[in-house]
């Protein structure tokens, strides 16, 4: 793994962006960011540990936002959920996880 | 409680009474005794004393002493402290078989009354009652002890019964020995006591009405029910919250390619904005001052925001404007002044809106220029023309018509503003002259707040009055360049470089005087007298021609190519020549107007004009009209426009009208606009005043009959041409020799 990861680096000469990025998300503005920054908290608290960072997450949103929300953290899963609108926050961080959190 | 006792003891008495009665029954019962005994074997015990009739007749006395043997006397207790007996009290012969403390209180007793009151009983009340009772029996005194109550009493069934059997006797018994019981009443008490208790129920059912007591026994509850209220139901159903579905995968290449994805719109942003920047700096990165860095992230957003906010209120405001001037729009779209028709040759002016900025309200209007781009916009330039009270600020104000409240971009300015123009193929660059000499030129799409150009003020600079700007034709490598005129006699050239204002210095006026000799005869210097530009006019089609007048009255002709000599001198006027203004449809015509009260009209090369007009007063400003060949107007100090058509009267203005009050106010400067029949007026109290012009100030050339073909260009062409060479003839009639030369010409 650690091989391939400098090879691609290497032939690309790319930057591995680990920023948090928005992919879709339907919240207030405001909601969204506080949302994001909670996430992006909870990823790096429990980096090693998705299952304890999706708890984390989940937690937090159904103290603050009301429950009852859902959390996926991954790296790679497909999904097709409803949700309530105005509920809902895909997005990606640290390059290679994909936070995805509704209310439902 | 001594009445109560009399009536327990009657009672008991009654009793006994009744069993004296019955004596004689009671002895035929002992025989039946008798009888029963004897049938019966008595069982005795074994050790009984066998006693002979004699001895068991024999009657033995028995003695009840009130001494109690039992009792030991003179009983002796040994004293330590006195060392002997001590012979001890006898303790006495009273034993106490049985006590028992009662139930019962004294009716009078303080208890009693306490307990009376605590009831709700008043007793002053009851003894008057009873006494009422009393005299209606007729009775004694005594009664009352039949009549009081006892308090605690308990009913008991079996007692009533008996009450049924005898009461009829025992009330007259009662009556009997009420008497002879009032004053033993206390000591048989103790003795009645028992028995009492259980005759109370008789007395308390012969007694009057009874009070109600409350004990935990002896209560009555009250209840009532209520209506129920009727049920209702109600219900609504509520729309569901709002749902929606999303789905997506995730993959490792797809995350890469967002962030890639994401990463390129960030850079083309960055660059975009790097663009921008630089294009807004265009105009006014000249001056470093100006750079400021812009505040990043939500200050930036803020003024986004606000700029927004902004372009709303403008839009706000014109459409305040549209209404509160509504009328005078429709004036200004529809008023055609019918009078004219019956009024011919002459017209009227028709007042529209007033153009007033308050922080100029002081200054005067020195110059206005119409946008040539917009025609709605125009600039006005508020400097001050009466030197003897320097204002120390100016402004130039850029007007639109639709908005007559409010100026659409301020620019001010250290210094009175003198003059303006604004460039033709960018109408936002602005260049403006001010009374220090410095020129500035604005760029008001970019900021009104700094000049994007500024004359140095030490070196570049007039050394007087600017009295006139003109921007020419971009040189040919593409830079903006202008003309100024300037009382200190210098015409100059300026060129927009990239930081800078380059100038030359094209001609300097000097008075056709001799050079006055320097004090030293020796040194010989020449001191000429410098002529101060007073307006200057180029020529519409050949760029390097341009008139200049002067504060002495000359209007020359000169050329940008020579700067040592002009191509001609006129001896136009006697005072400042204030303006020059080429003919819209003839380049060889030219007016001029002064302040010697004349208007001029010239033709190129012919030293003397063709018209002359005298308005009685200082004229400030005098303009071709872009409709007509033959219209120009003019404006007076007196606060007065002229309008004049040639083609119409040749002597006399077809239009006299007072637009300002004349003792306070003074009119400088007019322009037409070059689309709209509407001129614009300034005068000295900063005010601008927009005028229509009625119908008969602009006929259009009717084509003749024969010639239908032609535009109005050419046939206001026409119009001129033969006006002027009517006015020719008479000068080649009486001069000769001139006719040679303005034929030449």
């Amino acid at each position: 793994m650690e091989g391939e990861g400098k090879e691609k680096e290497t032939e690309a000469k790319k930057i591995v962006h680990t920023y948090p990025l928005i992919r879709h998300s339907d919240m207030a503005e405001e909601v969204k960011q506080e949302v994001m920054e909670l996430v992006v908290t909870a990823c790096e608290k429990h980096s090693a540990n998705n299952e304890a960072a999706a708890r984390m997450i989940k937690d937090q949103m159904d103290k603050k936002f009301g429950p009852p929300f859902h959390v996926v953290v991954g790296e790679g899963f497909g999904f097709e959920i409803s949700y309530e609108c105005k509920n809902l926050l895909y997005m990606f961080f640290g390059g290679n996880l994909a936070i995805c959190v509704w209310k439902c | 409680m001594p009445p109560t006792t009399a009536a327990k003891k009657a009672l008991v008495q009654g009793k006994t009474a009744k069993r004296a009665k019955t004596s004689a029954q009671r002895l035929e019962q002992d025989d039946d005794l008798e009888e029963w005994k004897r049938s019966k074997q008595l069982a005795k015990p074994k050790d009984q004393l066998e006693l002979s009739d004699a001895e068991l007749k024999e009657s033995i006395a028995r003695v009840l002493t009130t001494t109690n043997p039992q009792q030991p006397d003179s009983l002796v207790e040994y004293n330590h402290k006195t060392g002997e007996f001590v012979v001890l009290p006898t303790t006495g012969n009273l034993v106490v078989v049985f006590e028992r403390i009662g139930t019962y209180i004294h009716k009078d007793s303080e208890e009693a009354r306490d307990q009376l009151i605590a009831q709700g009983i008043d007793l002053l009340q009851q003894q008057l009652f009873q006494a009422c009772t009393f005299e209606q029996k007729d009775e004694g005194e005594d009664e009352i002890s039949t009549q009081m109550e006892t308090i605690g009493e308990v009913e008991t069934t079996d007692e009533e019964k008996h009450d049924e059997e005898g009461e009829d006797d025992r009330e007259k018994e009662e009556e009997e020995e009420g008497h002879g019981e009032g004053g033993e009443g206390g000591d048989a008490e103790d003795e009645h006591e028992d028995e009492a208790k259980g005759e109370e129920g008789d007395e308390a059912a012969s007694k009057g009405p009874q009070k109600k007591l409350t004990n935990q026994f002896n209560f009555s509850e009250r209840a009532a029910l209520t209506y129920n209220n009727p049920v209702r139901c109600q219900e609504t159903q509520t729309t569901p919250p709002p749902m929606a579905t999303f789905s997506a995968n995730v993959l490792q290449w797809v995350i890469y390619d967002a962030y890639l994805e994401d990463y390129a719109a960030q850079e083309l942003e960055k660059l975009r904005e790097r663009e921008r920047k630089e294009k807004e700096k265009v105009p006014v990165a000249k001056h470093p001052a100006v750079e400021v860095k812009k505040p990043s992230g939500r200050a930036q957003l803020s003024e986004a925001v606000q700029g927004r906010v902004l372009e709303c209120w403008k839009v706000l405001e014109r459409m305040l404007n549209q209404n509160t001037y509504d009328e005078i729009a429709k004036d200004y779209r529809y008023w055609e002044d019918p009078s004219d028709e019956f009024r011919d040759e002459e017209g009227t002016l028709l007042p529209l809106w007033k153009f007033v900025y308050e922080k100029t309200k002081k200054n005067t209007v020195t110059d206005i220029c119409w946008n040539p781009w917009y025609y709605d916009l125009f600039a006005v330039c508020f400097g001050f023309l009466d030197f003897m009270k320097p204002s120390t600020e100016g402004a130039v104000c850029l007007f639109t018509i639709k908005n007559p409240s409010y100026p659409e971009h301020i620019c001010m300015t250290d210094s009175g503003v003198m003059c303006v123009d604004i460039h033709p193929k960018y109408p936002y660059m602005i260049v403006v002259g001010q009374f220090d000499g410095n020129v500035l030129v604005f760029n008001v799409q970019a900021t009104c707040k700094k000049p994007a150009f500024k004359s140095n003020a030490v070196v570049n600079k007039h050394t007087g009055i600017i009295s006139e700007v003109k921007w020419a034709p971009d040189l040919p490598d593409g830079e903006m360049n202008f003309y100024s005129a300037g009382a200190d006699g210098n015409i100059n050239n300026w060129v927009l470089m990239q930081n800078e204002l380059s100038v030359t210095t094209i001609t300097t006026i000097y008075l056709d005087k001799d050079p006055v000799p320097g004090p030293d005869d020796l040194t010989f210097t020449n001191n000429t007298h410098l002529g101060s530009a007073s307006c200057i006019s180029f020529h519409p089609k050949e760029k390097l021609i341009y008139l200049v007048g002067t504060e002495m009255g000359m209007i020359y002709k000169c050329s940008t190519n020579y700067s040592s000599m002009f191509l001609m001198t006129y001896q136009a006027h006697h005072k400042p020549i204030y303006r020059i203004d080429f003919n819209k449809y003839n380049d060889d015509i030219f007016i001029s107007c002064s302040g010697d009260w004349r208007i001029k009209i010239w033709e190129d090369m012919r030293p003397e004009p063709l018209f002359v007009f005298d308005v009685g007063h200082s004229v400030g400003d005098v303009k071709w009209a872009p409709y007509s060949s033959t219209v120009f107007a003019t404006v007076t100090t007196e606060g007065k426009v002229y309008v004049f058509d040639l083609n119409v009267n040749k002597y006399k203005p077809i239009c006299i009208q007072a637009v300002v009050s004349k003792r306070r106010n003074k009119l400088t400067r007019i322009a037409f606009n070059h689309k709209l029949p509407i001129i614009i007026v300034g005068d000295d109290k900063g005010c601008v005043t927009t005028l229509k012009l009625s119908p008969n100030l602009r006929i259009p050339c009717k084509a003749p009959k024969k010639q239908q073909y032609l535009d109005q260009w050419t046939l206001q062409c026409m119009k001129l041409e033969k006006l002027l060479s009517l006015v020719r003839e008479p000068s080649t009639l009486t001069v000769p020799t001139d006719t040679a030369s303005s034929q030449a010409s």
